[in-house]
């Protein structure tokens, strides 16, 4: 147990955790979009940096990202001086320029006061906003379909070659990840599409419900040892099953007792 | 790839372990081989150490080594460093890109030629430096720089 | 001869020196970087040829040697003769058969090849009196130019690996690294971290496996002491490096050479080959029972790579991503374990401390800058080449002493140091002492050593666009201040050279570098603003004459000059041959015309004049 101040109040905390989930967890709210509880912190998007010092460094203080850093006790944290807003400002300016057409970047900027971005919208910009998120949960599952490409500005997210990722399994992790969702993908007749692959879906027996793409359910059944039959209900219907199950097992014990 | 280009690359393999930590040698001895890296061979490279073909790909088009296009049979590589640059390296390039008629990066339609620009090679002392298939040419005058390049 | 105990070494240095000494004549032929570019392979298989012929008494074909870089490239070819140290330059081809008849056979000067002093004329023999060369003081760069680096046996008879047999029999890690740290010794690489304490930090950690590194990627462009050192004395390297792994406790280690250095490549692995057949490297050096074996790593061609823990990704074969360091590298480093990184040049250095102790090196430099320091002298001075001076020398010293000024009569205008991250310093800034602490003062930093003169046809704006355009194409792309920050400064720099910005945009500069500089996960980015900053606050004048007057004061900058033919011009045709969109017309011994239209304002027609015709307006 450590005692960190943030914004002047002393609290507690874990030694080791994260900065950034201690700020959370006194509700003080500030940006972090590469920031998610399923994958590794990477420091990307810099949204997160707060301002940290000590009492030992007599003045002297540095910017850190609060996802990343873990907490030492005496730590002082300040989460919006002039400085942390400037920075957090001008990213958002950046990425405004970058992705002008995303809401989420757009949102994000009005509530720091910027309507228009600063800088020339960039001629090739699209609304990723590179927090890799989406890469680094394929390689969490296993997959590492994806992959960030090229390098500096060129960057982007990207199947090799291009063309459709010979690893995708079309679980759509990519996609529900992505905090500005630009991750297209549809499913249509049987039929999921996502980084220009097709994949066949199994749907369920009962209600007939898309239930999960029959390469992620081969692969779960490679992977996790999941017997065939998990597959053949969806989540409701199986529910409804062990509920109906559930509900003769009470009729027969009070037909029992009677 | 032809049987005999496989067998070549199977010897690159063999000289190093089977793991991701070879990664970075392999592409640079299939690039030194084939002038550039042939998909084939990328695949087979990330089945061979037991990396993701995204991987494989991320680390081709990553660093500055790496062609995913074949090269002409003469590479020209003006040095783009700070001294070559105060020293006129742009005047080679114009004259390079008038006189072969491509641009940094690009490859003659013959196949004949690749113009490159390049980071610091480490001869500033020499600036403008140019390298015409590890031919090195120092204090290069705009005039002299596609002369150079034809008498190979 | 295979080392398997001090004493052997001893022995073997012995039987070394004695072969050396046999050897009456020797003719060292530079083969570094620059003489390279100039032919000098051709003139070293000259040589080997005709004395292969000749059959002479005192001089074999092994008497002719290839060595790495000697140092004053701007003379380069060199050739120089032992053990008087004749110094020929400017050496051709055609002039081997001479140097062999009249120096080597009748014991005479061919003049014409001697080194004249530009301003007093007087003709120089032994090449250590040359001012170029008298002000130096060589430590890490000892043995380059002056041993065939191919010839472990040339190294040991210099004194090499005693160093480490003196560790090895007489010292306590501990005691290494207590040595290290007394002597003051700062990283080479740019940092200027002192290696005693970063070597102390990593042999505390509690691990099995420890490593230690060698940082040769030298991506700064205008820098390539690291390069002559990895290529004309990679033993050295070995050494330093096998004495850090014992001093923290590791057992393997690498080095990094960038992609774009083959020969490094090459020159580091022969040199580890060598060493491991003679048992100075891998399993029980020396038979002390010390294990440490290292492999080359090559880079696969990025700038930030030489970022430490980018480095470590790429030796890990993956893209040189950096990783925020709030667990510094030696903690945590390759393969999440204990490493120590230091730069060639570093450990070069660390084998002459450990000979002649700590106390013998703080006499050389400044107290908190101790010895020398290797720089890589280019641009617009006359005697460009690679140096090392004691630290605390003058810029100006450094520049006008032993650089010998700025050639074709123009005037200094500021030196560039720090390669990317550094900045540019003018005139009123020469007298400065060259240390870690100084440069940094005043807004550069001394960085790895590359050091670039500029003159007064040197634009401080286009150089500070040059920089940006190269980080952008350099930034690895993680992180958003770096990445879309340097391409808008970047952006907004053109505009300026381009003469289409305002006031308004130079401020939104100033903002948004000091955002990058705080904001950015790793040094590329952090300083990445560095040459915008530096070049703003000490040719302010020249960013408000492109702005507000849409002028380039240098005559630089394509979109605002032009370039007109006055009436020197002789009618040689010369430019109009050169020019790249055939925007001159003119017949032979008439005044030639530039179309203003078709002109792309290159400067290929100025740059070939010899006749001061073509002006800049």
């Amino acid at each position: 147990m450590v005692h960190i101040t943030i914004n002047g109040k002393v609290v507690k905390a874990t030694e080791g955790e994260m900065l950034l989930t201690v700020i959370k967890r006194e509700g003080i709210d500030i940006p972090a979009l590469c920031h998610h509880e399923a994958i590794e912190p990477t420091g990307n998007c810099r949204l997160c940096m707060v301002e940290i010092t000590r009492a030992e460094w007599e003045g002297w203080k540095k910017h850190v990202t609060s996802c990343l850093y873990p907490v030492e006790d005496g730590l002082i944290v300040n989460t919006h001086t002039p400085e942390v807003i400037e920075i957090r400002k001008t990213i958002l300016d950046l990425q405004l320029a970058n992705c002008p057409n995303s809401e989420v970047i757009q949102k994000m900027a009005e509530e720091y006061g910027i309507y228009k971005t600063s800088y020339e919208t960039v001629p090739e910009g699209d609304n990723c906003i590179m927090c890799y998120a989406c890469t680094r949960i394929c390689e969490v599952l296993g997959k590492s379909a994806i992959s960030a490409v090229m390098r500096g500005h060129k960057k982007v997210i990207a199947p090799p070659f291009g063309e459709e990722p010979p690893d995708c399994i079309g679980c759509l992790a990519c996609a529900q990840i992505c905090p500005t969702n630009v991750i297209p993908w549809t499913d249509k007749d049987g039929t999921r599409t996502i980084w220009n692959k097709k994949f066949d879906l199994i749907t369920c027996k009962e209600c007939g419900k898309t239930i999960i793409t029959k390469d992620f359910a081969d692969y779960l059944m490679e992977q996790r040892d999941i017997p065939k039959e998990y597959f053949e209900l969806c989540d409701d219907c199986k529910r409804m099953q062990t509920a109906r199950k559930m509900g003769e097992i009470v009729t027969r014990a009070q037909e029992a007792t009677l | 790839m032809t049987q005999q280009d496989m067998t070549k690359l199977g010897d690159i393999f063999d000289h190093y372990p089977a793991d991701s930590g070879s990664l970075i040698g392999v592409l640079q001895d299939i690039q030194r081989e084939f002038h550039y890296l042939p998909r084939e061979a990328m695949a087979k490279t990330a089945e061979v150490l037991g990396v993701p073909l995204s991987k494989v790909y991320s680390v081709a088009t990553f660093y500055n080594a790496f062609s995913l296009t074949p090269r002409g049979d003469t590479i020209i590589r003006v040095c783009k460093g700070t001294a070559c640059h105060i020293k006129g390296a742009d005047l080679l390039l114009d004259q390079l890109e008038s006189g072969l008629g491509i641009k940094p990066g690009e490859t003659t339609a013959d196949l004949k030629y690749t113009l490159e620009v390049v980071n610091c090679v480490g001869a500033c002392a020499m600036a403008p430096v140019m390298i015409v298939n590890n031919k090195y040419y120092g204090n290069v005058a705009c005039n002299r720089a596609l002369k150079l390049v034809k008498k190979d | 001869m295979h080392i398997d105990s001090i004493e052997k070494l001893s022995q073997w240095q012995t039987e070394c020196r004695a072969k050396q000494t046999a050897q009456k004549r020797k003719v060292l032929v530079c083969l570094g970087p620059g003489c390279l570019a100039g032919g000098s392979d051709e003139i070293l298989e000259e040589f080997k040829r005709i004395i292969a012929e000749k059959k002479l008494a005192d001089i074999t074909v092994d008497s002719i040697k290839k060595t790495g870089c000697h140092g004053f490239c701007a003379r380069g070819p060199l050739v120089v003769i032992e053990p008087e140290g004749i110094f020929y330059s400017k050496v051709k081809k055609a002039n081997v058969a001479e140097i062999i008849e009249t120096t080597l056979e009748k014991g005479e000067l061919v003049e014409k090849l001697l080194y004249k002093d530009p301003e007093s004329d007087k003709k120089y023999t032994d090449y250590k009196e040359i001012p170029f060369y008298a002000r130096q003081k060589r430590i890490s760069l000892r043995n380059v130019g002056q041993i065939d680096p191919d010839e472990i046996e040339e190294y040991v008879a210099r004194g090499g690996y005693a160093a480490l047999a003196k560790v090895l029999a007489e010292m306590k890690p501990q005691e290494v690294i207590d040595e290290v740290s007394q002597s003051g010794l700062r990283g080479r690489g740019g940092g200027g971290f002192p290696t005693g304490r970063k070597w102390a930090t990593c042999a505390k950690v509690e691990a099995d496996i420890r490593y230690v590194l060698c940082n040769g990627d030298e991506g700064d462009p205008g820098a390539f002491m690291d390069r002559c050192i990895m290529e004309g004395d990679p033993h050295s390297v070995l050494e330093g490096m096998i004495i850090c792994a014992y001093a923290v406790g590791s057992r393997e280690g690498y080095v990094y050479v960038r992609e774009e250095y083959p020969l490094a490549v090459i020159n580091m692995q022969k040199a580890i080959d060598a060493a491991h057949e003679h048992g100075l490297l891998g399993e029980n050096i020396m038979g002390t029972g010390f294990s440490y074996d290292i492999k080359v790593s090559r880079g696969g061609g990025a700038f930030v790579c030489g970022e430490s823990s980018a480095l470590m990704r790429s030796v890990g074969g993956e893209i040189g991503e950096p990783r925020a360091k709030y667990v510094r590298s030696v903690v945590k480093g390759l393969h999440d374990q204990p490493t120590v990184l230091n730069n060639v040049e570093t450990y070069a250095t660390v084998p002459v401390i450990m000979e002649k102790g700590a106390d013998w090196f703080k006499k050389i430099g400044t107290p908190k800058s101790p010895g020398t320091k290797a720089f890589s002298l280019a641009g617009k001075v006359c005697n460009t080449g690679l140096i090392e001076v004691p630290m605390g020398i003058s810029l100006r010293d450094i520049i006008y002493d032993i650089g010998g000024g700025i050639p074709d009569g123009r005037e200094f205008k500021a030196v560039q140091t720090g390669g990317p991250s550094g900045g540019c310093l003018p005139a009123d800034k020469l007298d400065l002492p060259v240390d870690f602490d100084s440069l940094t003062e005043a807004g550069s930093m001394m960085g790895s050593g590359g050091m670039i003169v500029m003159d007064d046809r040197t634009c401080a704006v286009d150089v500070a666009r040059y920089f940006l355009n190269f980080l952008v194409e350099e930034s690895c792309g993680k992180c958003v201040p770096c990445r879309e920050g340097l391409y808008q400064l970047h952006h907004l720099c053109v505009k300026i050279c381009e003469g289409k910005a305002s006031e308004d945009d130079l401020a939104l500069m100033e903002r948004l570098s000091k955002v990058i500089q705080t904001a950015s996960l790793c040094g590329l980015g952090q300083s990445g603003p560095n040459p915008f900053v530096s070049t703003v606050r000490y040719f302010r004048d020249e960013y408000l004459a492109h702005i507000k007057d849409k002028k380039c004061p240098a005559g630089v900058c394509r979109e605002l000059i032009t370039y007109t033919i006055n009436d020197k011009c002789t009618g040689c045709l010369a430019c109009i041959k050169v020019c790249p969109v055939d925007a001159i017309t003119g017949e032979k011994k008439k005044l030639h015309v530039i179309d203003q239209d078709a002109c792309t304002r290159c400067g290929s027609c100025y740059a070939v004049c010899n006749f001061d015709a073509v002006d800049i307006v």
